[in-house]
């Protein structure tokens, strides 16, 4: 799995390629640093699958952003992985752009 | 049955007891009413005669009275004697003349006139009717008659009448006694009433006071004979006119023709209308029994129907966890309960049967003698014997007893699963349809006879090579005898025609031949079962085995396992048995306590696809019966628990779950190939 990070003063976009799961999740979740951002970004489009042990970092990341009154931001979701997100109802919770 | 029987009877009994005894009453009304009838006939015919006899009485009377006037005033001698002498010629009883004060002056009685000491009789003094006799000198009358009766002066009965005398002013008077009235006015009461009827065969018979008749309506030549009182067969009634005893009879038998005429056309009419009405209603009530005979009946076939239903194998895919076969199967039933089925089942670790079956004849019987062949042929094949020792025994069984000789016509195929070589016998039944190598065909053979039809019938076993990629399609007659309205039937070369351009794989084939035959039918009601099993020969399949501990780190040699085993599989069912795989893993090693768990993936052909078979040795856990989560709540009341085997069962078809030994076994699919590779 490999993050990026990129910094555009308050919006902060980070960049995710390999898969989501429980293997590779706890490398995920130590790569979710959101600093002070105000806006994060989290794309997808690089992602071929993910189970729910992404989703729960999503999850987590959604409800850190909304407690300081950030926003956070799903970008380039793959089909495989809008599935999951339809089928467990994350579709409608998270911000998928 | 004897209950109904009696209480039908019983109410036969009791309307005819009913009907009897309104017949009953109604002659015993008419009987009083003609009898009432007669005597009020006979009443009015004596107010009739009094009035004809009086009539009659008094112009004879009169006529005699005028001939004494003529005689006086002719200057006939008027002392008592003459007088007398003059009655006795003009046959009365007595004649006076009187003065136009009402004074007897001279009188064939010698008692009427004036004697030493004692008046003459004086019409205006005398009292009773005598002054009557006065409007002959007053005017304007000039006869008078007075009925017969009891006379003022002595008692004795008498008629008198008398006529004014305008020669003298006064008037003369006759007195008749009954004998000289009899005498008198005989004649002409015999022609009065000898062709006087009553109430069309009774009459009137007058007689003298000793009782001689004078006139009888019925026996004319029985006059002068003595009068005897009619018997009971007569209606009758005496009474005295004019000093004549009148007798006026009505036979019975008349009223009692007329009463019984009436009686017996109300019974007709009665009968008739108790007739009419108990035909209706009992068509209305045995339409209506029927009607319910009919609902029950229907429900009670209708139960039937599920019965036989529910007999059947109807989970598919049977078997998820075979990957190298596939059998599905479907019976469409007419409205009427039949006796197909269809079956299959393992006879051996390898073998399988399978087969298509219909029974002969309709309803209650074909479906019971459908549940024991069914049953037969399973008890029989599962010990292990070849089919056609199978066919053999099944035949001798179902023969005894079969004393209404049904039979069922059967075509069983069992197939080696891994060589494909498949053996099958045909007891009667229409041959299968065969794809082999891309090439669809009848699969005809010599058909044996039916099983049922008579003991120790011997069947011959054939046999055919599947491949992988082959299949064969069962069914019963209902599918090619189905009928449109021109009476043409669906017919074999229909179905070969579809099925060899049908591309569709595992069930859908079964579908599609249905909804061609309703196409065909055009709306004619499906005339009999159609049954259908199709089998399909996958094959040996590619599989990959692999033995973890519950560590993350076999996890992750695990996820590299299926990824690397799934290479050829296409990316999207790659990706979702990838993530369903995930799920179950991280719960085995999680949660599970097991010790070891194993995975094995499956390729699959005919059509392409995946079977994961996952196994542990932790606690009992079915994932199927878990509670799905809510996927509705908002992000701050979600949490992610269960989103796991949600997206499992959501995604993946089919997943079966088992415990075995031990270990629970988890078997997910995934199929992408669903294009026939000809």
């Amino acid at each position: 799995m490999e993050i990026k990070t990129r910094n555009e003063g308050t919006r902060l976009t980070i960049s995710v390629s390999g898969r989501v799961d429980t293997v590779t999740a706890p490398e995920l979740e130590a790569g979710l640093k959101f600093g002070d951002a105000e806006c994060v970004v989290i794309d997808l489009a690089d992602v071929p699958y993910m189970s729910s042990a992404g989703l729960r970092l999503l999850l987590t990341a959604h409800k850190t952003m909304l407690a300081r009154g950030g926003e956070l931001q799903i970008a380039g979701v793959q089909p495989s992985v809008k599935e999951v997100l339809d089928i467990t109802g994350f579709s409608g919770i998270l911000n998928l752009v | 049955m004897t209950a109904r029987r009696s209480l039908d009877l019983k109410l036969i009994l009791s309307v005819l007891a009913a009907f009897m005894l309104s017949m009953a009453f109604t002659w015993f009304l008419h009987s009083r009413l003609s009898d009432r009838d007669a005597y009020k006939l006979i009443d009015r015919t004596f107010e009739n005669a009094e009035a004809e006899i009086t009539d009659c009485v008094n112009v004879r009377l009169v006529q005699q009275c005028m001939a004494a006037r003529e005689r006086i005033d002719d200057g006939h001698p008027l002392d008592t004697e003459s007088l007398q002498a003059l009655a006795k010629e003009l046959h009365v009883t007595e004649i006076s003349v009187a003065d136009s004060e009402g004074n007897i002056t001279h009188s064939s009685v010698q008692d009427y006139l004036a004697a030493p000491g004692k008046p003459a009789f004086n019409f205006r003094t005398a009292g009773g009717k005598a002054e009557d006799m006065m409007c002959l000198v007053t005017g304007p009358e000039t006869e008078y008659c007075q009925p017969y009766r009891s006379n003022t002066a002595n008692g004795a009965w008498r008629k008198f009448v008398g006529v004014w005398r305008p020669s003298a002013g006064g008037f003369i008077e006759i007195g008749c006694d009954g004998e000289s009235l009899r005498g008198l006015a005989r004649s002409s009461i015999m022609d009065l009433f000898r062709n006087w009827r009553v109430g069309g065969t009774g009459g009137i018979v007058v007689t003298t006071a000793t009782g001689l008749v004078l006139s009888d309506y019925a026996e004319p030549n029985r006059e002068g004979s003595q009068w005897s009182d009619p018997d009971d067969s007569f209606y009758w009634k005496r009474k005295e006119i004019e000093g004549f005893p009148v007798y006026v009879t009505i036979p019975k038998n008349a009223a009692a023709v007329q009463r019984d005429v009436l009686v017996g056309a109300t019974a007709a009419l009665n009968g008739a209308a108790l007739v009419f009405v108990a035909l209706l209603v009992g068509i209305v009530i045995s339409s209506f029994v029927r009607q319910q005979l009919r609902v029950q009946t229907a429900k009670e076939l209708e139960m039937a129907k599920d019965i036989q239903l529910a007999a059947l194998p109807n989970v598919f895919p049977p078997f998820p966890d075979e990957s190298r076969f596939d059998i599905w199967a479907s019976m469409e039933t007419a409205k009427e309960v039949g006796g197909d089925f269809y079956d299959f089942y393992f006879t051996g670790q390898e073998r399988v049967l399978f087969l298509v079956a219909d029974v002969s004849g309709k309803g209650v019987p074909a479906a019971m003698f459908m549940m024991r062949a069914k049953t037969l042929l399973k008890s029989i094949a599962q010990t292990g014997k070849p089919l056609a020792r199978v066919f053999e025994e099944a035949n001798d069984a179902l023969c005894e007893g079969n004393s209404s000789n049904t039979f069922v016509t059967v075509w069983a195929g069992e197939i080696n699963k891994l060589t494909g070589h498949v053996t099958y016998v045909n007891a009667g039944h229409n041959p299968p349809v065969a794809r082999r190598g891309g090439r669809v065909e009848y699969l005809k053979s010599r058909p044996s006879l039916v099983l049922g039809a008579m003991p120790g019938v011997r069947y011959s076993l054939n046999e055919i090579q599947l491949e992988p990629g082959d299949a064969i399609y069962l069914y019963t007659d209902g599918i090619v005898e189905q009928p449109n309205a021109a009476g043409e039937l669906y017919g074999e070369d229909r179905l070969l025609k579809l099925l060899d351009g049908c591309t569709q794989k595992r069930g859908a084939v079964l579908q599609t031949v249905i909804d061609d035959v309703r196409r065909h039918a055009a709306g004619v009601e499906q005339a009999d079962d159609c049954t259908q099993l199709v089998i399909c020969y996958r094959g040996e399949p590619e599989t990959f085995s692999g033995r973890y501990r519950p560590v993350m780190e076999d996890l992750a040699k695990a996820t590299a396992d299926l990824s690397s085993a799934l290479k050829q599989v296409p990316e999207a069912c790659k990706n979702r048995l990838m993530v369903a795989a995930d799920e179950i893993f991280a719960n085995i090693v999680r949660h599970s306590g097991a010790t070891d768990w194993t995975m094995t993936v499956e390729r699959t052909r005919h059509p392409d696809g995946i079977r994961l078979v996952i196994t542990d040795d932790g606690k009992p856990f079915d994932p199927l019966s878990s509670r799905d989560p809510d996927t509705t709540l908002s992000a701050e009341e979600r949490d992610v628990g269960g989103l796991g085997i949600l997206i499992v069962k959501k995604t993946m078809s089919p997943v079966t779950y088992r415990r075995q030994n031990g270990r629970n076994i988890l078997t997910i699919g995934s199929d992408y190939g669903n294009q026939d590779k000809k």
